[in-house]
């Protein structure tokens, strides 16, 4: 479904010294249709920028991004306007995600509506589909983002990504600063959800419990590239990587699984290698 | 109660607003020994961090305040506000939020660390300065005679915390009040920090209050768990997280990703009306009759261990 | 709170007063203001409320006529100011990058120019009308709430709802209209009351330096007149004192109503973390 291939963000800061941040620095990986890649790393390494890069939210400054079969970072800004109902974002702050001076009900009805989609009744119709979808109802139609909590924020938030079905939703960090049981009830749905519509999803969190209750497969990132990658279980229990091996020993709820596998130490400029199958380590970065 | 260091009785705290009054706090009692680490454990709404500023008087003026709150004898909402001063700081002192504006975004930090060295130690210039660039220290902060000289905004959200705890231990106080120290921090930093925190504060009675089940489990002796303005369940950490009494402290455990994550229904009952009888009613999978319209009192579970619920009464 | 409210209806009441005066001169004056109606430079009495003036005319009228001026230079130019700010910051703000700079250049160099002597020496050249004059101070005086304007939009287009919006596929001119100006007008509301009260008073000092327009009654025209002519020196304080009250109020009234409405435009919204 998705491709990412050497993708590289760089920023350019300062205007008398321009110095260069490499926050996305030649990663590639790719997600299947219905799967979720986890993706995971602490505050500063780059998963943030990489989300919003495969969105051509942030302009790449080099390499591909293929969705569905086409290159999408080689569209003109006109052509990509009509992939963008096929490829959305959920972003952290559910109540900065909506325009304050909008509505519950114009807020969802937005996207419908920019494309064109649908009637009078039949955008009637199909908003009362998705609060009831999202868990709402009728009366947070007429609310505006500061009246509600941030658990339902995030619900209208859902409502209105999913109105034009994607297929691919990248997620960044979509629980953060939501107490654990509202994080629970927004992730059992999030889930439920991208089972029932197969949308592929990279799901962007710091939170090592999360990611492995929410992913297939997770990838690890350090200071704008992808160190490990493989499935959840392997990658979160016989972590290879020495950074994901930190991560995994901070994160309490997994103390207890980490057993190491032996991991090949080879010298010169990174390289991904393949420790197990589907399992990939970057090795000795120096 | 012979050695409580800090016992809070019948607390009960009101904001008047444009649509009610919010009872943030229902008739709370709390005690904490010198020397433990009780951690407050709730969720957005559940009143613990209006318990936590209550004791310091650090609400806003308009507050309706009730009961009493007796630091080593003394009821602090009596103390009139020089002596309350006194207090601030130098023996009770508080690890506010991490939000952007904890630290005042235009001074230094190593100065706003100075200022309450000079106001309760009494040390000027460059002595509090030297004095600061050590608290620095302390907290782990690398190169901090540089770091001190630095604005709040050139400093990372975990080297923010470590800035606030160096700004609440500059005097040493006795009895620290932690409010979130973990929230928004990633896994790593969030590991540092408690590591920071459990060795810095060997010997203090700390209030650390939370939302993070984690934290508590790895920096408390004993966790009082707070729903919608009460405490609802409180004892020895271990008991509580591992045969939780009171189904909404079983509700949350479950709720974490690693233990099935299975979310409760319904959402916190709004603390303008909250619900007659047991507040959790609503959203409890095991109530029984009594549970809607009486209220219920805690009752002993275990030794220590204490729980508000009609189960056990 | 009834303090506020108080304050907001009794400026905007005032303001409204003055509008309707400018409105129904013509029903209200008792003469045309430029035809001559008794002897000159009479004290009030029964027929001239505030006399008359060097050529005769009737003050009082004279004053209710010059409301109109002072309206259209003030209202006229605020909203020139407003459209030229808002619009300029919106696109400034939003693109960013090559666009935002080249503005705020051309800002840098326009600002460094005083206000008043450059509308001063446009005038002088051009002697202008009273409506080409509003629209050269709301052009003049737009480029300061460029700035204000930019700065909020800077932060708007990188909130998510905005870049939200755009991963929904909606177009540039789209979002600014729809997402991006409805957040700005409180700001812009505010900045048209006060550019509206700030050019009432240029515009009565450019008739006080005689730069006024000859054909329209004005009350900066009627200050130099009365100045010119004696008005201090005999004492004819019916001539020279109306229309400076008049500006003060009508100046008081907007400060006022733009205090009362940043009260309740500031977010009121604040929700208590408990």
């Amino acid at each position: 479904m998705i491709d990412v291939c050497d993708l590289k963000t760089y920023y350019s800061t300062g205007f008398l010294c321009r110095t260069e941040v490499r926050a996305v620095d030649g990663v590639s990986f790719g997600i299947k249709k219905g799967e979720t890649l986890g993706l995971v790393g602490e505050s500063g390494c780059g998963k943030t920028t990489l989300g919003r890069s495969l969105l051509r939210l942030i302009e790449p400054t080099g390499g591909r991004v293929v969705f569905d079969g086409t290159n999408i970072t080689a569209l003109s800004r006109k052509d990509l306007r009509r992939f963008r109902p096929r490829m959305q974002m959920i972003f952290q702050d559910a109540y900065a995600s909506l325009n304050p001076r909008m509505r519950v009900r114009e807020s969802i009805t937005e996207p419908l509506r920019i494309h064109g989609l649908e009637d009078r009744a039949g955008i009637g119709r199909r908003v009362r589909e998705l609060i009831e979808m999202v868990g709402l109802n009728e009366e947070h139609l007429n609310r505006r983002p500061y009246e509600l909590s941030g658990g339902q924020n995030q619900r209208v938030v859902l409502a209105r990504v999913l109105a034009l079905e994607p297929e691919f939703i990248v997620a960044d960090e979509p629980t953060a600063g939501l107490d654990v049981s509202v994080q629970a009830q927004i992730l059992t749905l999030f889930r439920d959800l991208g089972r029932d519509y197969h949308t592929a999803c990279l799901y962007i969190s710091h939170d090592l419990g999360v990611v492995r209750a929410m992913s297939d497969r997770v990838a690890v990132m350090l200071k704008g590239r992808i160190v490990e990658i493989g499935p959840t279980a392997d990658v979160l229990d016989r972590p290879c990587h020495s950074y994901t091996r930190r991560l995994v020993a901070a994160s309490s709820a997994d103390r207890g699984f980490s057993r190491p596998a032996p991991c090949p130490a080879l010298p010169g400029s990174p390289v991904m290698v393949e420790v197990q199958s589907g399992h990939w380590v970057e090795a000795a970065a120096r | 109660m012979g050695d409580a260091l800090l016992c809070v009785r019948g607390l009960k705290v009101g904001f008047p607003t444009v649509d009610g009054v919010v009872k943030a706090s229902n008739a709370v009692d709390l005690t904490i020994q010198a020397g433990e680490t009780l951690a407050l454990l709730g969720e957005t709404g559940s009143g613990k961090t209006v318990l936590g500023m209550a004791i310091l008087r650090l609400l806003q003026p308009n507050t309706r305040i009730e009961g009493e709150i007796l630091y080593r004898g003394r009821d602090l909402l009596s103390l009139p506000q020089e002596e309350m001063q006194k207090i601030r700081g130098r023996e009770i002192a508080v690890v506010l939020q991490n939000s952007g504006t904890s630290l005042n975004p235009v001074l230094r930090v190593g100065d706003q660390i100075a200022e309450a060295i000079t106001l309760h130690r009494g040390l000027k210039g460059a002595e509090a300065e030297a004095a600061a660039v050590e608290l620095l220290e302390r907290v782990r902060i690398a190169d901090p005679a540089r770091m001190a000289r630095e604005y709040p905004h050139r400093f990372s959200g975990g080297m923010r915390e470590r800035a606030l705890i160096a700004l609440a231990l500059a005097c040493s106080p006795s009895f620290l009040i932690a409010d979130e120290p973990t929230r928004g921090l990633d896994a790593v930093t969030k590991h540092e920090i408690l590591a920071l925190f459990s060795e810095i504060n060997r010997g203090r009675s700390v209030l650390f209050i939370t939302h993070d089940i984690e934290a508590a489990a790895t920096l408390a002796t004993r966790v009082a768990v707070m729903y919608a303005g009460e405490i609802v369940e409180i004892g020895p950490v271990d008991a509580v997280l591992s045969s939780p009494a009171h189904p909404y402290t079983r509700g949350l455990l479950e709720s974490l990703p690693a233990r099935g994550m299975r979310p409760i229904p319904g959402s916190a009952p709004s603390l303008i009306a909250p619900p007659s009888g047991c507040r959790f009613f609503p959203r409890c999978s095991c109530s029984v009759g009594r549970c809607e319209t009486e209220h219920p009192g805690l009752v002993p579970v275990g030794p220590g261990h204490c729980a508000r619920c009609m189960l056990y009464d | 709170m009834p303090g506020r409210n108080a304050a907001l209806y009794l400026s905007l009441g005032v303001v409204l007063v003055y509008c309707a005066v400018a409105l129904f001169a013509p029903v209200i004056a008792p003469f045309d203001p430029f035809v001559i109606s008794g002897p000159p430079l009479a004290p009030p009495d029964a027929a001239h409320l505030l006399g008359t003036n060097d050529l005769a005319q009737d003050i009082f009228s004279r004053l209710i006529w010059g409301t109109r001026a002072t309206l259209i230079l003030g209202f006229l130019g605020a909203v020139v100011s407003v459209v030229m700010g808002t619009t300029v910051g919106i696109v400034a703000g939003y693109y960013g990058g090559r666009i935002d700079e080249a503005v705020m250049r051309f800002l840098d160099v326009m600002m460094t120019i005083p206000f008043f002597p450059l509308l001063l020496v446009l005038t002088i050249f051009l002697r202008p009308g009273i409506y080409v004059t509003a629209v050269i101070m709301g052009l003049l005086g737009g480029l300061g709430s460029v700035r204000i304007i930019r700065s909020q939009v800077l932060s708007l287009a990188v909130a998510d709802f905005v870049v939200g919006t755009k991963a929904l596929g909606a177009r540039d001119g789209y979002i600014m209209a729809r997402h991006i100006l409805p957040n700005v007008l409180p700001l812009v509301g505010v900045k048209f009351v006060t550019s509206a009260q700030h050019f009432m008073l240029v515009g009565i000092g450019l008739g006080f330096l005689g730069m006024g327009d000859p054909n329209v009654v004005d009350w900066g025209q009627m200050i130099e007149r009365a100045s010119k002519n004696g008005g201090i020196v005999l004492g004819l304080w019916w001539w020279l004192i109306p229309p400076g009250l008049a500006v003060t109020g009508i100046s008081l009234a907007l400060a006022w109503f733009a205090y009362a409405c940043e009260e309740r435009i500031n977010p009121r919204f604040q929700v208590m973390r408990v």
